[in-house]
């Protein structure tokens, strides 16, 4: 904590020895900006609609390893009821950080607490945050909210720790049908590479110009921006926090 | 097509994450800046006829420029670390900016406020008093000096220009929300708080300013001219959203007009637009109490709709999220908090600077007599 903090006064300092010296940049980091992390991955992930069951574990898998507080998701399965001349049917739509390469919520970031790693997931550094939330208004698939816990701008890391230990995100260790792929898109092999290459897979609201690594196979376009129905029946947050809190 | 439809069973409803503390914020230092515009013909360019009216406006700035800075800070979920914002160069944030642009507004108000007030306080120094050293030593044993006015209204102004499109541009760059995200946004944001600012001026002016009748018609006029201005601005974002002429404003039109709730909101604020205007064009005396209440209720109302109205549209979800206001300091307490804030800044500033007698008619620039010495010499 301490060392971050330390840091993230420094980061004035370096930001501006930045700016003066642009080709102080390290070797092979294509993208300024971006910190920590090893820029040899860049991690990503692809959702196969189709296998998706809607069961939800990864949703409770998210929380238990993350302690995602109550009322609040990381990921979800967006569930939907879709019914089409008069046959009804449902649809699933795992909805997590799509760790953009253009992310939107990193240049509105006022104290640079939110930042791209050079591995390309998108983190938030909470001893950083102030919690104006501007992040969370810029993000145009309500990924992120504020921890009542921490009070600072919260969202999916890809399980960033599990990750530089080697292992997979808990949505994808846990997913059922398998409908959930991670994997490192600078190395052609990997799974999600050749998903990528060979399914021609959708992103989410394309037209935001955020470039999405997070990529859907047999994604509906209905499904693709704000969806257009009846909305949802469960409304979790009906109470407030401080409600809650005083029960 | 009646057997096509799609309904949402499970999804996640996101907590509106810009909290009524923002709608205040947004209000107060709107109208501070709006009160700030206000004043300087009188103050800044020395036009005697505009004075009185200025140091309502004066005091509109002033209270609202104090208060909104509290609401900000109270805004964010780690107050105590607002510090986090000065230890940074963040330049691509309009945020950032703006805790680099709120410092210097506030200081070149309290100094160009100083220098409008600097006069009263020589006055009130002038007084056998027991105060009346304290009032000598706030003076700077000076008086009025127009081109220090003048030179302090400028560098306010341009800190009140700043705040006007730092506040405008960090919500319309705001893609993910469509309602936000027009140009309109900052000239709405604008051209209503000046609204706000001359309807606070209009309740002033009869609550702690004298009840001035040449201020009320005057400030009616105004607030005719820009509620007028409104109304034109208004109906553009509308015409260019239904003809579908330009994508943004189609997008940021079709994103809440399928509601019910936003269509009655639409009603209702054309009608705190045009009801205080058709009053204040057609009978400026003796209305500026109900025309100015009902723009202050418009400027309020429209900061509302835009950020506690626009958080409740969701991004991806189907629909539209429910807000109810929560009692605390989240919500309500927080309202009332910030509105008492402000009351205690009027009468305090009310209390050391009390609203001076009317001057007697004769020459323009008459000598300045404040209460006290009317008291003093009799």
């Amino acid at each position: 904590m301490d060392r971050s903090r330390r840091n993230f006064c420094l980061g004035a300092g370096a930001a501006t020895i930045g700016a003066a010296m642009p080709a102080a940049a390290a070797p092979g980091d294509a993208t300024p900006g971006r910190r920590d992390g090893d820029p040899a991955h860049r991690w990503a992930m692809v959702v196969d609609v189709g296998k998706c069951v809607g069961c939800q574990a990864c949703t409770v898998a998210c929380i238990m390893e993350n302690d995602v507080p109550e009322n609040s998701f990381r990921t979800i399965v967006s569930t939907y009821e879709v019914t089409e001349r008069g046959k009804a049917g449902s649809y699933m739509l795992p909805r997590l950080c799509n760790h953009c390469e253009d992310p939107p919520c990193i240049p509105v970031c006022p104290t640079g607490a939110t930042f791209q790693r050079r591995d390309g997931i998108v983190v938030v550094d909470n001893t950083v945050c102030v919690g104006c939330a501007y992040c969370v208004q810029a993000c145009p698939y309500d990924a992120r909210f504020i921890n009542h816990e921490t009070q600072t701008a919260d969202k999916c890391t890809f399980c960033v720790h599990r990750v530089e230990a080697g292992l997979l995100p808990a949505c994808v260790e846990t997913c059922v049908g398998g409908a959930r792929v991670f994997g490192d898109l600078n190395d052609p092999d990997s799974a999600v590479s050749t998903l990528v290459r060979e399914e021609s897979p959708k992103v989410l609201k394309p037209e935001q110009g955020t470039r999405p690594r997070v990529f859907y196979v047999g994604l509906d376009p209905r499904f693709q921006g704000k969806v257009d129905g009846t909305p949802t029946l469960w409304r979790p947050s009906g109470q407030s926090h401080a409600e809650k809190e005083h029960a | 097509m009646m057997d096509n439809h799609i309904v949402e069973v499970i999804n996640v409803t996101r907590e509106v994450a810009w909290l009524p503390w923002a709608v205040q914020y947004f209000f107060l230092i709107g109208l501070s800046v709006g009160g700030l515009l206000l004043s300087l013909p009188g103050y800044a360019f020395a036009r005697e006829d505009w004075r009185r009216l200025g140091r309502t406006a004066l005091l509109v700035a002033l209270t609202c420029g104090l208060a909104a800075p509290v609401a900000l800070l109270s805004d964010l979920h780690q107050p105590g670390r607002f510090w986090h914002f000065y230890v940074v160069f963040r330049p691509t944030s309009w945020m950032w900016w703006g805790s680099v642009f709120i410092p210097f507004y506030v200081t070149g108000l309290l100094l160009y406020a100083w220098a409008c007030f600097r006069e009263e306080l020589q006055a009130h120094g002038r007084v056998d008093s027991r105060l009346a050293p304290l009032y000598r030593l706030a003076a700077l044993n000076g008086g009025r000096n127009d081109a220090l006015i003048r030179a302090a209204g400028l560098f306010a102004l341009a800190g009140a220009l700043l705040v006007a499109l730092y506040t405008g541009a960090e919500v319309a760059v705001v893609k993910a929300r469509p309602l936000w995200h027009t140009p309109f946004l900052p000239v709405q944001f604008l051209l209503t708080a000046l609204a706000g600012a001359a309807g606070l001026v209009l309740v002033l002016n009869r609550f702690a300013a004298g009840n001035d009748r040449a201020v009320e018609v005057r400030g009616n006029r105004l607030l005719a001219g820009v509620l007028g201005a409104v109304m034109l601005v208004g109906a553009l974002w509308l015409a260019l959203g239904l003809s579908g002429l330009d994508a943004i404003h189609a997008e940021a039109l079709g994103s809440v007009a399928g509601s019910e709730a936003w269509r009655v909101t639409a009603v209702w604020a054309v009608a705190a637009t045009a009801l205080p205007f058709v009053i204040a064009v057609a009978r400026p005396a003796g209305t500026g109490l109900l025309t100015g209440l009902i723009a202050i209720h418009g400027a309020w109302m429209f900061r509302w709709t835009v950020f506690i109205g626009g958080q409740t549209v969701p991004k991806t979800g189907a629909g539209f999220y429910e807000y109810a206001l929560p009692a605390g300091p989240d919500g309500l307490l927080g309202i009332a908090g910030t509105a008492g804030l402000w009351l205690f800044l009027l009468i305090a500033i009310t209390a050391i600077l009390p609203s001076p007698r009317r001057p007697a008619p004769g020459p323009a620039r008459a000598p300045y007599a404040p209460a006290g010495t009317v008291a003093a010499a009799e």
